[in-house]
């Protein structure tokens, strides 16, 4: 089953700013979705949108079979959202909010501050569960938040860049728990980033954004054979046969291109054929990141 | 009349309040000044004025029927117009300051500190969550107006047993304000705060629109002075009751008409 499918999507502000430009795609359940793109590429908006905190110009969405439109109340007890704007109580500890956010999700003070605790203990932040908000610093209060958003055990997860303030420590226990999540309890995650190396680390669907329009969907696979028609290896060996399609790049260092992964042992196996020694063999994978600034740069059309 | 989701947000917005000293202190302030201190001062410009200076004369000139009265009956006379029909007039600024606090708190200042949209992502509705906002507002303006109110019974009545040994009955001008009129415009403070809380970006400016629902009560209090508009008792209970009808009428229509987008726009 899908957990998010939106048809034609449209949002243009009432200042006249297309936000959003005809997008369609879907989410099955259990997916870590990845939706990237730079800053103001329409990402948040369609958290928005999704969350019927904004209404469309034009378009259908639905959210485990929620119309947003409609059904924002119903849809919110199923979903939890962290996006910059939505803060908490600075006057609070960070047990008190979290236990009035389960409160407001229908639990109880007790369920609630369990819940509560057991999150702030996988996110590092036991110490600090009596200390006041206000004294938080910038990584503690998005840890704080992640929390808050999963204290309701929601089903569809919206995060709209969840590391961001976050040291490499933090943003490991972040990205443990967002895979445990996915894998163990089958949330599906809708993480909105322009940290394109960070979503490869964690997604495993992609669609990527820019000026309002979808450039791309599919996993790294699909985006990187629409992108790109060939693989690429690096061989160091000090014979290169001429029947090969290589091409020299340095003192025994050749660039050898192919379409399918399973050609690298046949090409190992033809140059230790004709005598070659070979030193070293470096695949050169497509990074989220080419496959991004090759879509831009080819002019993709937008995805329909 | 409440689900717990909604008892959760009044208990967290009262919380707010108390917790915050600047508020605490601006909720406990100026209801003690207007219950306690300027009671005071009026009761002691009476009580303390010689009878037969001019000042007294003046006062006296409020009262029907002055020069028939005696020294003793005028005293009494002029107390009684001052605890029954004077002094109510600061509970009518005490429910407006306080609910303005409160309400410019709990509607704007989520807005402020970028709470509200933290809010708006639960399953309650926005009617919901207004709703629950409103009464944390009105509970804690009308709580802080009866215990304002309990504090000049008792302050009013030691003072005048001190110096004149006499206790004086309370009118039921009194009763009238406090059950109609306190819980009307506390309501009508709020439902304006709420209106403007769509459009305010901070505490300060919809407080000082607030201040603007006090210049009537002012010019109402000038009246009770200068004996031009002095009260009885079916004027104040047809006031108590129209007001309360629009406190109500604006409170069932003050959320329509507010969606997520309106209240979140910047």
């Amino acid at each position: 089953m899908n957990a998010i499918e939106i048809r034609q999507l449209e949002k243009i502000y009432s200042e006249g700013k297309k936000a959003i430009d005809d997008i369609s795609l879907v989410v099955p359940e259990g997916t870590i979705f990845g939706f990237l793109g730079p800053n103001g590429a329409g990402k948040t908006t369609t958290v928005k949108l999704l969350n019927g905190i904004l209404n469309p110009t034009h378009g259908e969405m639905r959210v485990l079979g929620f119309d947003p439109v409609s059904e924002a109340g119903k849809l919110h007890q199923s979903t939890g959202v962290l996006t910059e704007h939505a803060g908490m109580y600075d006057h609070f500890s960070g047990i008190d909010n979290l236990r009035f956010f389960g409160q407001l999700f229908g639990m109880t003070k007790a369920e609630s501050e369990t819940r509560g605790m057991g999150l702030l203990e996988k996110l590092g932040l036991t110490d600090a569960a009596k200390v006041k908000l206000k004294s938080y610093s910038t990584g503690m209060r998005q840890r704080l938040s992640l929390a808050r958003t999963l204290i309701h055990r929601p089903k569809v997860l919206f995060l709209d860049e969840p590391t961001s303030g976050l040291d490499p420590e933090s943003t490991k226990s972040v990205n443990e728990l967002l895979l445990e999540l996915s894998k163990e309890e089958g949330t599906t995650i809708f993480l909105c980033t322009h940290q394109l190396r960070y979503a490869q680390e964690i997604c495993n669907e992609y669609g990527l954004m820019d000026n309002g329009q979808l450039l791309a969907l599919g996993s790294l696979e699909q985006l990187r054979r629409r992108t790109f028609d060939h693989y690429k290896v690096i061989i160091e060996t000090d014979i290169m046969p001429q029947s090969l399609n290589s091409k020299r790049i340095g003192k025994n260092k050749y660039e050898l291109s192919f379409q399918e992964k399973a050609e690298v042992p046949q090409l190992v196996k033809a140059i230790v054929q004709q005598g070659g020694n070979i030193s070293q063999v470096t695949p050169l994978d497509y990074s989220l990141e080419d496959i991004y600034f090759a879509l831009l740069e080819g002019g993709e059309g937008h995805v329909q | 009349m409440f689900n717990n989701r909604q008892k959760a947000i009044m208990v967290k917005d009262i919380r707010g309040i108390t917790e915050n000293k600047r508020y605490f202190s601006v909720l406990t302030i100026l209801p003690l000044l207007f219950s306690v201190v300027f009671p005071t001062m009026m009761l002691l410009t009476v009580l303390m004025s010689p009878t037969d200076s001019s000042s007294f004369t003046e006062m006296a000139r409020i009262l029907p029927d002055f020069q028939k009265l005696d020294q003793e009956q005028l005293i009494r006379e002029l107390l009684s117009l001052m605890v029954n029909n004077v002094i109510p007039i600061f509970f009518l600024i005490i429910p407006i300051m306080t609910a303005s606090v409160m309400a410019a708190s709990s509607f704007v200042g989520e807005k402020e500190k970028r709470t509200l949209e933290t809010l708006l992502y639960s399953p309650l509705s926005i009617r919901e969550i207004f709703r629950a906002k409103v009464y944390a507002s009105f509970l804690v303006g009308v709580l802080v107006t009866y215990v304002s109110f309990i504090l000049t019974v008792i302050v009013v009545e030691v003072e005048l047993y001190i110096f004149k040994g006499m206790l004086l009955p309370l009118s039921l001008n009194w009763l009238w304000v406090m059950l109609l009129i306190v819980p009307a415009i506390t309501i009508i403070s709020i439902v304006l705060i709420v209106k403007g809380s769509a459009k305010a970006m901070s505490i300060e400016e919809s407080q000082q629109k607030a201040a603007f629902l006090i210049l009537p009560l002012a010019l109402l209090m000038i009246g009770q002075f200068t004996g031009i508009l002095v009260f009885s008792g079916w004027i104040v209970v047809s006031i108590g009751l129209v007001l309360l009808v629009i406190a109500l009428l604006l409170l069932r229509y003050s959320m329509t008409g507010f969606t997520y987008e309106r209240l979140l726009d910047r």
